[in-house]
């Protein structure tokens, strides 16, 4: 079976700075995938080459075996790769009920309706039913987190592209995160890829990492697997235990 | 000394000619607020307005039928709008989200000088007048010229237009999110160049209307969008940048203390008080009565 998404052998330069060397990754159907490594190690990068911020300098990747070369970040979208930003970017001056509605029109379609009975749903789903008619940048750091993951599952998406989804955010908000995810991944089969330091949680959701160091795949395995390997100790701790 | 008459005169005058000039203004600063970018030709948008109306009324429909010519030159406006952007603006925006688009700013500057220079070139240096044979209109104790009183009347209804859309449609949410966050709404499967498109349309429909309406009263000439795009410009500096609201309120504004000026203290420098409320506010609150200083996501 073809992987849900692939990345083959990308390349990102910026100045004289390689930030992905030669990235190469697949990730099955229906998989939560972890995509852990130091500060400064691509995956940033990375998640913006896969969702078309940046075109890559070489290299490709495929959506459920489709290539996205030359696909602007919107259709990308469309087709069903969702992501969703370290600094979360939603519609501040527009109401909560608002911003759902905006995830949800560009990617519906004839069956989908008009969008009232799933924005009520996610209202239901993330608890934010006392602050669906408050402005979006009046909400807390874990509140507008948690408003942009429900962004995402407005129109189910086949692939998640998460970044950070739970950096800053009480402990109680993020076991709301880690339920949507878990939840999207059993009814609807979606991929993920989840970009994250918080190992306790990538343990509970992820049973195969893939660890980036200086822009290249390190190490890739359980987390038990990788967390003993020494290149990936060093990478963490720096190179001081040479 | 001053009677209430006067008064009351003067703030009538004065709103009526206020709403026209926030349309000018409302063109402006949702074109900023969906594209970050100052739209310096607006006036010559204004300025193709003002020779649709006149071509339409003069050649094609006759004088009676200049309602129906009003509409049809701010949709010719909105169409040119579509074609600038696609031809010259889209192009330059069409780069990853966090270049700065300085240079499509720039290109509005060309155009400006391009349109002037085709007008003049096309019809000449001359100065037309559309005409109007609509009656002299009695608002309250006033008497007001016909023309007037029309284009205050589609100008409200441009505004209402323009609110409804903005509110309920689909299309009115897009462009409310594309002037949130342009990353956001890519995110979210929106075409932010195809929003741009329209956005650019009716940003500029909206000078080619105040053109078309203003036609009879200020003619048609190369360069007649030039005291409107200042007066944009003004009130899009007392309202605050990229606001809405503070278009309509700052326009009205400007023309009650152009009003207010004009009749008690001196008509010639009519032009210079809404210059001395910019200053002011630029003093006191340099973002604009409902202007922001910074955004955030």
């Amino acid at each position: 079976m073809e992987p849900a998404l692939e990345t083959i052998g990308l390349v990102k330069r910026f100045g004289g700075l390689l930030a992905t060397n030669d990235v190469s990754l697949k990730v099955d159907r229906g998989e939560i995938r972890g995509l852990i490594g130091p500060n400064g190690a691509g995956k940033t990068t990375l998640v913006n080459l896969v969702t078309g911020v940046h075109p890559a300098d070489a290299g490709e990747v495929t959506l459920g075996g489709q290539s996205l070369r030359g696909r602007g970040m919107h259709e990308i979208a469309r087709l069903g790769l969702v992501r969703s930003f370290q600094v979360t970017r939603l519609f501040g001056s527009m109401t909560v009920r608002e911003n759902l509605m905006t995830s949800f029109l560009a990617r519906r379609d004839r069956a989908s309706g008009d969008g009232t009975e799933q924005t009520e749903s996610m209202i239901a789903l993330t608890r934010l039913g006392p602050l669906a008619d408050t402005q979006a940048k009046k909400l807390s750091g874990g509140q507008r987190a948690l408003l942009q993951m429900a962004c995402g599952f407005m129109v189910p998406g086949t692939c998640y592209v998460l970044d950070e989804p739970f950096a800053g955010i009480n402990p109680v908000i993020k076991d709301a995160i880690i339920d949507m995810i878990l939840d999207v991944n059993r009814r609807h089969g979606a991929t993920f890829l989840v970009v994250s330091h918080e190992m306790a949680i990538v343990r509970r959701l992820c049973r195969q990492v893939t660890v980036m160091m200086e822009g290249r795949v390190a190490a890739q395995g359980t987390l038990d697997e990788v967390a003993r390997l020494p290149e990936v100790i060093a990478g963490y701790l720096g190179k001081a235990m040479e | 000394m001053f009677s209430t008459e006067l008064v009351v005169q003067t703030f009538i005058s004065g709103i009526m000619i206020g709403v026209l000039y926030a349309l000018m203004a409302l063109g402006i600063t949702f074109i900023y607020s969906i594209m970050r970018m100052i739209n310096w030709a607006m006036g010559e948008f204004y300025m193709i307005g003002s020779y649709l109306q006149y071509a339409l009324v003069a050649f094609l429909l006759g004088p009676d039928l200049w309602w129906l010519a009003i509409p049809l030159s701010a949709a010719g406006v909105f169409v040119l709008g579509l074609f600038v952007q696609w031809g010259l603006l889209k192009p330059i925006l069409r780069k990853p989200p966090e270049v700065r688009d300085d240079y499509a700013t720039v290109v509005t500057l060309a155009l400006l000088l391009l349109l002037r220079s085709l007008a003049t070139g096309l019809a000449g240096p001359n100065q037309f007048s559309p005409g109007s044979d609509l009656p002299v209109v009695m608002v309250g104790p006033m008497p007001m010229a016909g023309a007037r009183v029309a284009a205050f009347v589609f100008a409200l209804a441009a505004l209402a237009l323009f609110y409804l859309l903005l509110r309920y449609s689909w299309y009115g949410l897009a462009l409310r999110a594309t002037s949130q966050s342009r990353v956001g709404v890519q995110t979210a499967g929106i075409d932010v160049l195809g929003v741009d498109r329209v956005a650019f349309g009716i940003g500029v429909a909206l000078a080619g209307l105040a053109g078309a309406l203003l036609a009879p009263v200020f003619l048609v000439y190369p360069t007649n969008g030039l005291i409107t795009t200042v007066k944009g410009f003004e009130i899009v500096v007392i309202g605050g940048l990229g606001s809405i609201p503070g278009a309509l309120i700052a326009g009205v504004l400007l023309g009650l203390i152009e009003s207010f000026g004009a009749a008690f203290i001196d008509s010639a420098y009519q032009n210079i008080y809404g210059f001395a409320l910019v200053l002011l506010i630029l003093v006191l609150r340099p973002t604009g009565l409902f202007g922001e200083r910074a955004r955030e996501a």
